[in-house]
């Protein structure tokens, strides 16, 4: 759990990094609210693959897999559980 | 013509290869032709033939190619095609009716991308834009408009147009108007009998540019205006794109037209009306005999440093989708493509809506000369073996 909760944090730093915003709620689509470019995405690829330490590619590269922190998370997880 | 290998410094996997493919006559006027050299599934060199005459290093072309790889082909993600439509038509043989058209002097060559045409094609052309015009005003609120060519650079400039694809547009200038400028190249010019080769530096207007494509022409009519409720506006026009050495028979021009329809109003109404269009593309495509498919795709980035995030963006949201038909056994081309922009054009260009927001938008363009080259390659040269549907509509 410690590690889970220590991944969120680090996806929501980021995500921070990159919006006028101070706060962000984990199931905020921060496409759809406009907080990020849609190209957004792309750096939010290299920063899992970067962070995490995993490679995202073919199935994973869904928008829907990228909308939230939480879903952000959710992929991580499935992908660390898979290394 | 010399000709060099280049070998890559990471080799490129094949799923990017058409990504290197489309770029490679951008990286340099010198190169003439080129073929990849594969090893064990990836492309991991290129031979190019240049130009003699070019005058560029071999050295510094290879390391320009060895840049485009790095910079543009390879932060790409490669997402799995996916097709949203097959056509149930089922063809296995095609005519590549191009030399022979051009023999018969029904096809016209005129200069690089430049093809026009006469009987029966010209009717064939009116026949298709016809039915895809009677598509774009079933739509609700749909009303055409007609517009000049000349497209001022400003409304390229309002979003960024030069930054993400400098290597289509064409430029329309003209002499600075002064005397002296007058004179001067009068005089060079009567003892030349030529064009001066610094032309350009007597040249110093560059207000406006042939249109890459027609939507721009719509927006820049709504620039800054509030819609009172959805609208979608169609219209017919040429359309330039400086295509390099890829330019090919009717398949890809310097030079076309296209039918535009543009969507502008909620992000539901573009939606809603994309999804019309294709079901009534695919439809006719079907009427028309023709074999094909529809997947989604990406524009052609070129050079931008967000290249590789614009085409991941856009293939992961589906923003893109391009409808392909076959002109051989093994060589598709995309007749027509359907997008949605999000707010990008309502924002760039100032145009709100009811609840005072910017519009959302989208829009469908169909290549006409491209789509009467399917069909040809499709249904042969001879009216007598088209579709009926077509040569009734034709007279």
């Amino acid at each position: 759990m410690a590690d889970n909760a220590g991944n969120k944090a680090a996806i929501r730093e980021f995500i921070l990094e990159n919006i006028s915003e101070s706060t962000v709620r984990d199931d905020e689509d921060i496409f759809e609210r406009g907080l990020v470019r849609s190209m957004f995405v792309m750096q939010l690829v290299l920063f899992v693959e970067q962070e995490f330490g995993v490679s995202i590619t073919g199935e994973d590269l869904q928008f829907d897999n990228f909308r939230t922190v939480d879903r952000i998370d959710e992929l991580v997880s499935r992908k660390l559980a898979a290394v | 013509m010399p000709t060099v290998h280049v070998r890559l410094s990471r080799g490129v996997p094949e799923s990017l290869a058409p990504e290197l493919m489309k770029r490679l006559f951008f990286v340099s006027s010198s190169i003439a032709e080129f073929e990849l050299i594969r090893e064990e599934g990836s492309v991991t060199g290129v031979d190019l033939t240049l130009h003699s005459t070019g005058g560029e290093d071999s050295a510094d072309v290879a390391a320009k190619v060895n840049r485009v790889v790095t910079e543009q082909v390879l932060p790409q993600r490669p997402l799995a095609p996916r097709v949203v439509w097959e056509s149930p038509v089922h063809r296995d043989t095609f005519a590549d009716t191009f030399p022979e058209l051009v023999e018969r002097g029904t096809v016209v060559v005129s200069g690089e991308g430049q093809v026009g045409f006469g009987e029966p094609l010209i009717s064939l052309f009116a026949c298709l834009d016809k039915r895809l015009r009677a598509i774009a005003l079933s739509l609700e609120a749909a009303r055409e408009y007609q517009y000049p060519t000349l497209l001022p650079t400003s409304v390229l400039d309002r979003f960024g147009y030069f930054g993400s694809f400098p290597q289509f547009p064409m430029f329309v200038t003209r002499l600075h108007n002064d005397l002296d400028v007058y004179q001067s190249f009068v005089e060079r010019y009567t003892a030349e009998q030529r064009l001066p080769d610094d032309l350009f530096a007597d040249c110093s207007n560059h207000d406006y540019c042939l249109p890459p494509t027609m939507c721009y022409h719509s927006f820049h009519q709504f620039q800054g205006r509030k819609l009172e409720g959805d609208m979608v506006v169609t219209a017919r026009g040429k359309a330039f794109r400086y295509e390099s050495r890829y330019h090919t028979s009717l398949e890809r021009l310097w030079d076309f037209t296209i039918r535009e329809i543009v969507f502008m109003g909620t992000p539901e109404f573009a939606a809603k009306c994309r999804t019309a269009v294709m079901q009534q593309a695919f439809a006719l495509m079907e009427e028309l005999g023709l074999t094909g498919r529809c997947e989604v795709a990406n524009d052609h980035f070129f050079t931008n440093a967000d290249t590789a995030g614009k085409i991941l963006s856009q293939r992961m949201m589906e923003l893109k989708f391009e409808l392909l038909l076959p002109v051989s056994a093994d060589r598709s081309i995309a007749v027509g493509s359907f997008n949605l922009h999000g707010n990008f054009f309502g924002d760039s260009f100032e145009i709100t809506g009811r609840d005072g927001g910017s519009i959302a938008s989208g829009c469908v363009g169909f290549g006409l000369e491209r789509l009467v080259h399917a069909f040809l390659s499709q249904h042969g040269s001879d009216p007598a073996h088209w579709p009926d549907t077509v040569t009734r509509e034709m007279g």
